[in-house]
């Protein structure tokens, strides 16, 4: 899992992620993977904020992944039609609607949609457990994460959604 | 004793002229209905007494004399009327009355001029009686009624029947005693008695300051409480409004009171519905007293609904209504500035929420590229830009601890924080936040971990406890600006586990103590004072640690450094019979150890 910088984790009181980031006892290690170039990995990032859209874009392409950005849970749902992305983030104030709508919506329209991450500014127990409930596989809290964790998370993250396809069906 | 009997005789006339005249003037001076009736009964009262001084009246004077005497009974009955209104029938029978007795004096007069004792005495009963009735009445319907009333109008109203009763008293003893009071002695002693009803009468309707000060003595001091409570203790601007409208009532003798806005909007009603309150005050009768609140508004109104006798025996409270309005309209305004300043502590935490987490969106942007700039993902950069980016990394860094600290300083005010406590080693917790200090760590210090061989299980929140740990961690790395080996010793003992943190750093005051735990209060000294810290970190601690059940303390000397200990309660029975005996010893100097229980590596940056 994601280790934030010292300083940052000096006050770490809210949840760390659903793999309970940081505890004692549950470290898990990040995969790592040493070539840069994941060409199968498609990312659709539901993001209004452009500038962190952007931030998230840069990394991301440089990391080899293909990034989509949808600033707006209308605009996700149309592309989530036209393609099928390997992961799914997810900021939960959009302009449209919540974050959390969007999750809904897409477990109603799109039973077999790709693995969800929330990353949001909100880090409250209750929007965790909220964010949980509805399926996703990680809530991550914006700013204590860098674009560089993300992206070294992503194929995990993909490998833990194709797990718990199978399961499912 | 016979020219004492007849100079009493004449003082007391004099005495009654004096009396109507006075009333007569205050009746001039404030017009008015029910004063009118009053002094109509104490003019002709008085006139009743200076022509009784005219010696052998001719009958004619007699007659007029009678009439008089008659009319000055039946004007109390009407200045009764005018608060406590007759019903018809009993109008009608009182005229019918006051005929009968003009009548009866009259033949009295003409035809029994030298009549038998007896048969005098039957028509002085006869003549008497419908004055007594007359007079009793009122009188004892306003004593039963004072009671309701405050001290001051209680004591007027108590004076005027006094008063009167004492007259009825007189003339009963002068006309059925008959001949037996015709001595001197007997003429001296009813004339005095009739001479005290003078002083009484009067100040019911005129009270010397004195008076009035003493009956309101013991009434002042409630009322004196009730205003305290009313004007520094009144909750919200609404329960003020609502007693101050019930206390200008009770202060008036009121039935009601009210208080409106400056818009005119009633506010809060005390004795009357808001719907009554907004009609009186839109078209205010004649029984309604209103007094200016100055608000910053606009002018407001204290409005009460006059009791029965608050028109007349109210003159007093009336005055005092409005010095009591302004005193109202203050404490109207300080509860406005109260109701704001709660709001305000509330919009605190809302804000301090709020603001934290809009922060959180700049800072992950300025976080990430620095971060990118850092990893070289736009390119390879030189010495000094690599510098730039680690002062920059680290400021963020440092604004991000902030906006933790404020989101979790704001939960805990709202009483938002729960604690998913799991049971957990603490050795492990020790550890985790070991490795999160260890970047502060230079070559001048050292951490010591001072650990047992067993297991130490406290049942906690694993996330917060590392927290608070590190924070005494990293609190004793800071405050030992020179250096030094900080012992991170972790035992159980008695159902209860401790982590102590101990430094050889810059130590606390004992005036510094007190601040230690308090939301942003910070220590600061010469030797501390260039130390960056939000002063929120011990009190976070501290209260996340008792809501485990647990709590922090310290103990320190200045200048030789500082032991602060995590307590937390074991869970179920101790893992280690006394932790003490444990001699386990960790080592960690600036490279970073291997402690997970994985036995990776738990930095992956």
């Amino acid at each position: 899992m994601i280790e934030p910088r010292a300083a940052q984790l000096m006050w770490f009181p809210d949840y760390g992620g659903l793999g309970g980031a940081g505890a004692p006892g549950f470290e898990v290690v990040p995969f790592r993977l040493k070539d840069r170039r994941r060409p199968s990995i498609h990312v659709l990032m539901i993001e209004d904020d452009s500038s962190i859209a952007e931030m998230y874009r840069l990394q991301l392409e440089h990391d080899g992944y293909r990034v989509s950005v949808a600033t707006t849970g209308e605009v996700a749902f149309s592309t989530l039609s036209g393609s099928a992305p390997n992961l799914v983030l997810l900021d939960l104030l959009l302009p449209d609607r919540s974050g959390f709508e969007v999750l809904a919506a897409l477990n109603e329209r799109f039973p077999h949609h790709p693995p969800v991450v929330i990353l949001s500014n909100y880090g409250e127990p209750s929007m965790i457990d909220r964010g949980r409930a509805l399926g996703a596989i990680e809530y991550l809290v914006k700013s204590r994460v860098t674009p560089a964790e993300i992206s070294e998370q992503i194929p995990g993250w993909v490998e833990q959604g194709r797990g718990r396809g199978q399961k499912e069906s | 004793m016979t020219q004492a009997a007849t100079v009493a005789q004449d003082l007391t006339a004099l005495g009654f002229v004096a009396l109507g005249v006075a009333m007569g003037y205050r009746w001039y001076r404030d017009r008015g209905r029910a004063q009118g009736m009053l002094a109509g009964a104490l003019i002709s009262l008085a006139a009743v007494a200076a022509l009784g001084r005219i010696p052998d009246p001719p009958p004619a004077l007699s007659i007029v004399n009678l009439v008089l005497f008659m009319l000055s009974g039946f004007f109390v009955l009407l200045f009764r009327h005018e608060f406590v209104p007759l019903g018809r029938t009993v109008l009608y029978l009182a005229y019918g009355l006051l005929a009968f007795a003009i009548v009866v004096g009259i033949v009295d007069v003409v035809a029994f001029s030298n009549a038998p004792a007896l048969v005098v005495s039957i028509f002085g009963i006869l003549i008497v009686t419908p004055w007594a009735i007359f007079v009793g009445e009122p009188i004892a319907r306003f004593w039963m009624q004072s009671n309701k009333l405050p001290a001051v109008q209680r004591a007027r109203m108590r004076f005027l029947s006094a008063g009167f009763g004492l007259l009825i008293a007189v003339l009963f003893v002068a006309v059925v005693a008959g001949s037996a009071v015709r001595s001197p002695t007997a003429i001296l002693l009813t004339q005095l008695v009739a001479l005290l009803a003078v002083p009484v009468i009067y100040v019911s309707f005129a009270p010397p300051s004195l008076l009035r000060r003493i009956w309101r003595l013991a009434e002042e001091n409630e009322i004196r409480a009730a205003l305290q409570d009313l004007l520094i203790f009144s909750p919200t601007r609404q329960v003020m409004a609502e007693r101050a409208s019930y206390w200008a009532a009770r202060m008036m003798g009121a039935t009601s009171g009210f208080v409106t806005d400056a818009e005119g909007n009633v506010l809060a009603t005390a004795g009357i519905d808001a719907g009554g309150a907004a009609a009186l005050f839109a078209s205010p009768a004649r029984s309604v007293i209103s007094a200016p609140l100055h608000l910053t508004e606009g002018e407001g109104s204290l409005v009460v609904v006059a009791g029965t006798f608050s028109p007349v025996f109210g003159s007093e409270e009336a005055s005092q209504l409005s010095g009591y309005a302004n005193a109202v309209a203050a404490g109207l305004e300080r509860a406005r500035v109260t109701e704001r300043m709660a709001a305000l502590e509330d919009n605190k935490t809302q804000f301090l929420n709020l603001a934290s987490h809009e922060l959180r969106g700049p800072v992950t942007v300025i976080r990430g590229y620095v971060s990118m700039l850092e990893g070289g993902l736009f390119g390879d950069l030189n010495d000094r830009g690599r510098k730039a980016a680690e002062v920059m990394a680290a400021k963020v860094s440092e604004m991000n601890e902030l906006i933790e600290q404020m989101i979790e300083a704001a939960r805990l005010e709202e009483g938002g924080v729960t604690v998913h406590a799991v049971e957990a080693d603490l050795r492990d917790i020790a550890r985790s936040a070991a490795n999160v200090v260890m970047p502060l760590l230079d070559a001048d210090h050292n951490l010591e971990m001072d650990l047992p061989d067993r297991r130490v299980r406290v049942k906690v929140d694993p996330e917060r406890t590392r927290t608070i740990v590190a924070n005494l961690l990293s609190n004793a790395i800071k405050y030992s600006p020179d250096g030094g080996t900080i012992t991170c010793q972790v035992r159980s003992r008695a159902g209860v586990a401790r982590v102590a943190v101990s430094d050889h750093g810059v130590g606390i005051s004992r005036d510094g103590m007190a601040k230690l735990f308090t939301r942003f209060g910070r220590v600061l000294t010469p030797e501390t004072e260039h130390l960056k810290g939000t002063g929120l970190g011990l009190f976070l601690g501290r209260q996340l640690a008792r809501l485990q059940g647990g709590d922090i303390t310290v103990a320190s000397v200045e200048g030789e450094g500082s032991t602060f200990t995590l307590q937390l309660p074991l869970a179920g029975a101790p893992a280690s019979a006394d932790g003490a005996s444990d001699g386990g010893r960790e080592v960690a100097g600036s490279a970073p150890p291997a402690v997970t229980p994985t036995g990776k590596s738990p930095n992956p940056d």
